[in-house]
C-alpha cells in the first residue's frame, strides 16, 4: 500500500514555500551549546531566587491614565471586535482559497502567532483588544446600568482550573492542522469553516462569560485570554490597581501557574507545535503506517488522516506531559521536598520560555512571509475576489528572499538555545524558592536540566528532519 | 555521593554525548549534501496524478530548474513560491526553465485539481 503515502497531504493551506531542515553541524552545535550551557548553570551559586517578586513600579500617572482611560479602553474593544468581524466575514463571503482570504492568515498567523511575539517583550497585549471581553463588559454595564445591580454570577469550580482553556488550546490547532489536512488533495482547512468556528467560538465564550463572569472566564477558561496571557507573564509591562507599570522581565511568571490546570496549558502548546513540526519529518512513517492501517480498515481517506492525526496529537501530549511529570517526581525525591503536587504547578511556568522557542523555531518564516500578504494584497483584498483594491496593493505578492535559509537556521537554533537558558534559569530560581539551601536545590535541579535538555534536543532535532 | 562526584559524572555524560553527537552527525552529513538534480526531468500525469508519486527535485541556489510536464488532463501548473503558472492542454506538455533564486522547499500543483505533482527543494 505504498502508493497511499503519496496521498498523505501537505498541511498547511497557507504554506507556498517550506524551511529547508536545519544542517546537521548546526544542530550539532546547537545540541552542544546546550549541554555546555546546561553543565555551567548547574556549577553557578544562584543562591537567592530572583524573579519570586516582580519588583512593579507605576508609570507615569498621566500616561497611565490616556492609555487605560475608559474611553481608551472603548476604542482597543471597537479595533478587536472590527478585526474578527471582519475576518469571520472574509471567511463566509470570500473566496475558498486559504491564501487569498484574509480569514487565515489574520486568524492563525497573524493573531495566532503575532500576540505570542508581543507578549513575551511587553506583557499581556491581548487583554484590552480582546473582543469577547469588550462585549462582555459591555453588557455587563447595560445589564447594570437597566437592572440596577450587577449580574449575578455562577462561582467557577476553582479544580476545573484552566483545563477549559488547555482543552480548547488543542482544539483551536486540531481545527487547523488536523480537520484542515484531507485524504487525496493538498488542500488545508478552508476560509469558510474557519469563520464558521471563530462564529461558534464567540457564543460559545459569551455564554461562559455570562455564566461565571467576564474576568472570571478570561483568566481561567477563554483560550486566547489564557493563551496570550501566558507568555504575556514575560513581558515587562503590567497592571496593577488600574495602573500601568514597568516590572522585572520574566518575573511575572513565576505567579502564573497558581491556577491548576495551567501545566496542561503549557504541555498542550508544547505538544501542538511539536506534532506541527514532526508530522513532516519525524512522525512521517509513523503516521503513514497508521493512516495506511486504517484506510485498509475501511476508513475513507480523509477519516483515516484526520483520525490518525488526532492519535498522533494525544500521543506527543501525553509524551511532553510524560517527560515534565518525572522531571517532577524526580524532583519530589530531593530531601525536604515541597509536595507533589506542589512542584507539578510550581515549575509548569519554566517550560513558558521552550514553549514560546518551539514557536518561533517553527513559525519564525511562515510569519516573515505571510505577513507580507496580511500587509499587501490581504489588507487591500481582504476577501480575495479580484475586484476590491482598497489600499493599493492587491497585487503584490511574497518576496521570498527578503530572508535566507542561513538566517532562519540561526533563528530557530538561537531561539532553542535562548528558550532553554531562560527555562533553567527560571527553574533554578524557583528551586533556590522552595529549598532555600542551595545545595539541595541544585540537586533538584538535576532533575529539571534533564526535562530541558530532553525538550531543546527534540526541538532541534525535529529542525533537523524537517521535510526529509 | 558528594555533589563534587555528581558534578564530575555529569561532565563526563555532558562531554561523551557531545562527541557522539558530533560524530554520528559529522558522518551523516556527508551523504546528504551534493545530490542535485541534473539535466531536464519529465513528471507525467496520468488520470490527474503524478505517475509514480510527487517528483523530487534538488537544486542548489544559482542553478537552473528545468523540468517538464507531460499531462492527460486540462489544468494549469502552477510552481508556488516561484508563483510561475502555465495552462497544460490534455495530451500536451509543457517546459519550465528557471533559475533557483529562493531557498526553501516548494511544491508546484495542478492548480484546478489541487493535486501536488512536484516537491522542488533549493539549497543555500
Amino acid at each position: 500500500m505504498t502508493w497511499l503515502s503519496s496521498l498523505l497531504p501537505v498541511a498547511h493551506a497557507l504554506v507556498a514555500r517550506k524551511d529547508l531542515p536545519v544542517p546537521a553541524w548546526l544542530f550539532a552545535w546547537g545540541a552542544s551549546i546546550v549541554l555546555i550551557v546546561s553543565f555551567f548553570a548547574l556549577s553557578v551559586g544562584w543562591r537567592r531566587p530572583r524573579f519570586e517578586r516582580d519588583h512593579w513600579r507605576p508609570l507615569d500617572a498621566r500616561l497611565s491614565r490616556a492609555l487605560l482611560s475608559l474611553p481608551a479602553q472603548v476604542v482597543y474593544g471597537l479595533v478587536g471586535i472590527f478585526l474578527l468581524g471582519v475576518a469571520i466575514y472574509a471567511g463566509l463571503r470570500g473566496t475558498e482559497a486559504p491564501d487569498r482570504n484574509f480569514a487565515l492568515t489574520f486568524l492563525y498567523v497573524t493573531a495566532w502567532l503575532g500576540f505570542p511575539a508581543f507578549s513575551v517583550v511587553l506583557g499581556d497585549v491581548f487583554r484590552p483588544f480582546n473582543p469577547w471581553r469588550a462585549v462582555g463588559r459591555a453588557a455587563g454595564s447595560a445589564f447594570t446600568a437597566l437592572a440596577g445591580q450587577r449580574p449575578a454570577h455562577l462561582r467557577y469550580p476553582e479544580r476545573l482550573g484552566r483545563w477549559p482553556a488547555a482543552v480548547g488550546l488543542l482544539a483551536v490547532v486540531w481545527l487547523e492542522i488536523v480537520y484542515g489536512a484531507s485524504g487525496g488533495v493538498a488542500v488545508g482547512l478552508d476560509p469558510h469553516a474557519a469563520a464558521v468556528a471563530a462564529a461558534v467560538y464567540s457564543v460559545y465564550t459569551l455564554a461562559m462569560m455570562a455564566l461565571f463572569g467576564v474576568e472570571q472566564w478570561c483568566r481561567t477558561g477563554e483560550v486566547f485570554s489564557v493563551y496570550f496571557g501566558m507568555f504575556g507573564r514575560l513581558g515587562c509591562f503590567g497592571t496593577q490597581d488600574g495602573r500601568l507599570g514597568v516590572r522585572r522581565p520574566f518575573a511575572a511568571a513565576t505567579s502564573w501557574a497558581t491556577v491548576p490546570g495551567s501545566a496542561a496549558v503549557v504541555i498542550a502548546s508544547i505538544a501542538t507545535t511539536s506534532f506541527d513540526g514532526a508530522q513532516e519529518g519525524a512522525f512521517k512513517s509513523a503516521l503513514e503506517s497508521t493512516f495506511n492501517h486504517l484506510v485498509d480498515a475501511g476508513f475513507g481517506l480523509t477519516a483515516a488522516l484526520r483520525t490518525t492525526d488526532t492519535i498522533f496529537i494525544l500521543l506527543t501530549f501525553a509524551g511532553v506531559a510524560l517527560v515534565y511529570l518525572i522531571g517532577v517526581r524526580g524532583m519530589s525525591g530531593v530531601p525536604r521536598a515541597p509536595s507533589f503536587e506542589k512542584l507539578r504547578s510550581g515549575f509548569a511556568h519554566t517550560l513558558i520560555p521552550i514553549a514560546f522557542a518551539y514557536l518561533v523555531a517553527h513559525y519564525f518564516s511562515l510569519f516573515v512571509f505571510q505577513e507580507q500578504a496580511q500587509f499587501t494584497y490581504l489588507l487591500s483584498d481582504p476577501l480575495g475576489t479580484g475586484t476590491t483594491d482598497l489600499f493599493g496593493t492587491a497585487s503584490s505578492g511574497i518576496d521570498f528572499q527578503v530572508i535566507g535559509s542561513n538566517a532562519i537556521w540561526y533563528v530557530q537554533v538561537g531561539a532553542l538555545v535562548l528558550g532553554h537558558v531562560l527555562g533553567l534559569t527560571l527553574a533554578h530560581d524557583r528551586a533556590t524558592a522552595y529549598w532555600g539551601d542551595y545545595r539541595l536545590a541544585t540537586r533538584s535541579q538535576y532533575w529539571m536540566l534533564a526535562v530541558m535538555v530532553a525538550f531543546t534536543c527534540f526541538g532541534l532535532y525535529l529542525l533537523s528532519v524537517a521535510n526529509s | 555521593m558528594n555533589s563534587n562526584t555528581v558534578r564530575a559524572a555529569i561532565g563526563a555524560v555532558v562531554v561523551i554525548v557531545a562527541v557522539v553527537l558530533l560524530i554520528v552527525l559529522g558522518g551523516s552529513n556527508s551523504d546528504s549534501a551534493g545530490n542535485t538534480t541534473k539535466g531536464v526531468t519529465t513528471i507525467t500525469i496520468k488520470h490527474g496524478k503524478p505517475v509514480g508519486g510527487i517528483a523530487q527535485l534538488t537544486y542548489n541556489e544559482g542553478e537552473q530548474v528545468r523540468f517538464k510536464v507531460d499531462s492527460d488532463v486540462s489544468d494549469e501548473v502552477h510552481m508556488h513560491g516561484y508563483d510561475i503558472m502555465k495552462d497544460v492542454k490534455a495530451g500536451g506538455s509543457v517546459s519550465f526553465d528557471f533559475p533557483a533564486t529562493i531557498e526553501g522547499v516548494f511544491e508546484a500543483e495542478l492548480e484546478g485539481r489541487k493535486e501536488q505533482i512536484l516537491e522542488l527543494t533549493v539549497n543555500p
